[in-house]
């Protein structure tokens, strides 16, 4: 057991060098997944065929991710998109011995703490979601529409900094897009450059 | 010249007592000041050693002045560039000036490069960097001017090893007037001198810089009037270029063309690619190259 859990651990790692930073380009196809989150249950890109998806890129220990739970900000987020039918899926590409590595338990007493709703917290330890969309940053945001089609890619807000007074005084990224984009118009900012920590990936 | 350093935490569980001697330590800088002896006080920050300095040991009416933060970091720990690339926060600086005195720009030094695997690259220094901001007079502040001029700077920063950090302190210093020709301040001047020889420079008149936007990347071409083998291109705004591709170099008798991977994130056009070119020697240069869309 042991074994084999040793073994696909160092298949994610093998997966995660061999991968070529693949991309995530706003307007094309958003690569499809299949990843286990922290209550061991499956998530597959395609089951959410039809809804929107919003991928975010967590660390808890990063202050730049800090700033956007411990003021209540992502939590927001979360509640009022998947009250209105979004996936939010919170994943975490933190390599075991790296900032913001967690267990299932510790993830699941996160979410308890923090009040945060995501639809599901996936663990992604050997950086093989992570480098599939070539995620940089603790946050880093990704909006794939209900055709499956990335249609954001960057940062949460237009503020890049630690300091949640600034939150008041941004615009949010995510939520703007989210509002056209449910509203049938064209995104007006689709790609921005996200800010925060590097994800820390196994190097 | 003096500076000294108060660091966050003081201001979070010794709010009172860092106010004292906080005001005690004005007055003595200002007393120090008016007697021109130069000190330099500094204190610890996280993992760094963070301190204002001034190159002139006094200012004279109507010309200019540099100070410079200075951080030394401890190994392994960095801060970041002006485009601190794919992760990261450039140090930002927020300063209260005497009327009169207007500050300019920060001199960014060139940048290194820090690549921690294929994903993910920043810009941004190791172990020591003076970030030089100028500062320049009025004659007009000649009538009113006391015997000295007091600046402080609100500095925030990030830094960063395997973990970031996020930081800020208020420097302070007093720096006598004088209506003489000023001198420079003997242990400053060199650091200012060192950190201007890594400050980018124009292009040589004779150099033709031009880049060509091609369906995944730039290639830029640099027309230097001989062979440029090896060279690195730091992109000034985030964003244009994909930070940790590999810049493919193919150089000719007369220069270089580099091949710079278009970022994920580029979905405009850009008509001008800016950023600094470092060559070999350390020598940089300040980069602007005009953009033609190119079908090939």
């Amino acid at each position: 057991m042991k074994k084999a859990r040793y073994f696909v651990l160092l298949l994610c790692a093998l997966l995660a060098l061999l991968a070529p930073a693949f991309a995530a380009k706003v307007g094309e196809p958003a690569p499809g997944f299949s990843a286990v989150d922290s209550n061991g249950k499956t998530q597959r890109l395609s089951d959410y065929k039809g809804k929107f998806v919003v991928l975010e890129w967590h660390n808890q220990g990063c202050p730049y991710t800090k700033k956007h739970y411990a003021s209540g900000n992502m939590q927001r987020l979360q509640k009022e998109w998947t009250a209105k039918g979004v996936v939010w899926l919170t994943v975490i590409s933190s390599a075991p011995g790296t900032q913001g590595f967690v267990t299932p338990t510790q993830e699941n007493e996160y979410i308890k703490t923090m009040n945060a709703v995501p639809t599901a917290a996936i663990l992604d330890p050997g950086g093989t979601l992570g480098h599939l969309y070539a995620a940089k940053t603790t946050p880093h945001m990704f909006i794939i529409d209900p055709n499956g089609t990335l249609i954001y890619n960057g940062a949460i807000d237009d503020h890049s900094s630690s300091d949640p007074g600034d939150i008041a005084g941004s615009r949010n990224y995510v939520s703007s897009a989210l509002q056209e984009a449910t509203s049938g118009k064209p995104i007006t900012e689709p790609a921005t450059r996200p800010y925060g920590c590097s994800v820390k990936y196994k190097n | 010249m003096a500076a000294f350093f108060v660091p966050r935490r003081w201001c979070n569980n010794e709010q009172v007592a860092s106010k004292q001697l906080f005001r005690f330590l004005v007055f003595q800088l200002l007393t120090s000041a008016a007697a021109n002896l130069l000190i330099a006080e500094q204190a610890s920050a996280k993992h760094a050693r963070v301190e204002l300095l001034s190159r002139q040991d006094a200012i004279a009416i109507g010309s200019d002045l540099q100070l410079g933060i200075h951080f030394a970091l401890e190994p392994g720990w960095h801060i970041y560039w002006i485009n601190s690339g794919d992760s990261g926060q450039p140090p930002s600086f927020k300063w209260q000036l005497p009327p009169g005195f207007t500050s300019g720009e920060i001199q960014w030094p060139r940048p290194e490069r820090m690549q921690s695997n294929a994903l993910l690259a920043d810009y941004g220094y190791h172990d020591d960097v003076l970030l030089i901001v100028p500062v320049s007079t009025q004659q007009s502040i000649a009538p009113n001017a006391g015997p000295s001029a007091h600046f402080t700077v609100e500095a925030k920063w990030l830094i960063c090893r395997e973990v970031c950090l996020p930081d800020h302190a208020q420097l302070q210093m007093s720096l006598p007037i004088s209506g003489k020709a000023i001198g420079e301040n003997p242990s400053s001047a060199k650091l200012f001198a060192h950190t201007e020889a890594l400050l980018p420079k124009p292009v040589p008149r004779s150099w033709k810089v031009s880049a060509r936007s091609r369906k995944d990347d730039f290639a830029m071409t640099i027309t230097a009037g001989k062979r440029i083998a090896k060279a690195q291109f730091f992109p000034l705004y985030p964003g244009e270029i994909d930070n940790p591709a590999p810049q493919k170099l193919q150089a000719s008798a007369t220069g270089v063309t580099m091949v710079l991977k278009k970022s994920d994130l580029l979905v405009k056009p850009i008509t001008v690619l800016r950023g600094v070119l470092v060559l070999p020697g350390g020598e940089a240069y300040r980069i602007e190259a005009p953009v033609r869309q190119s079908l090939q």
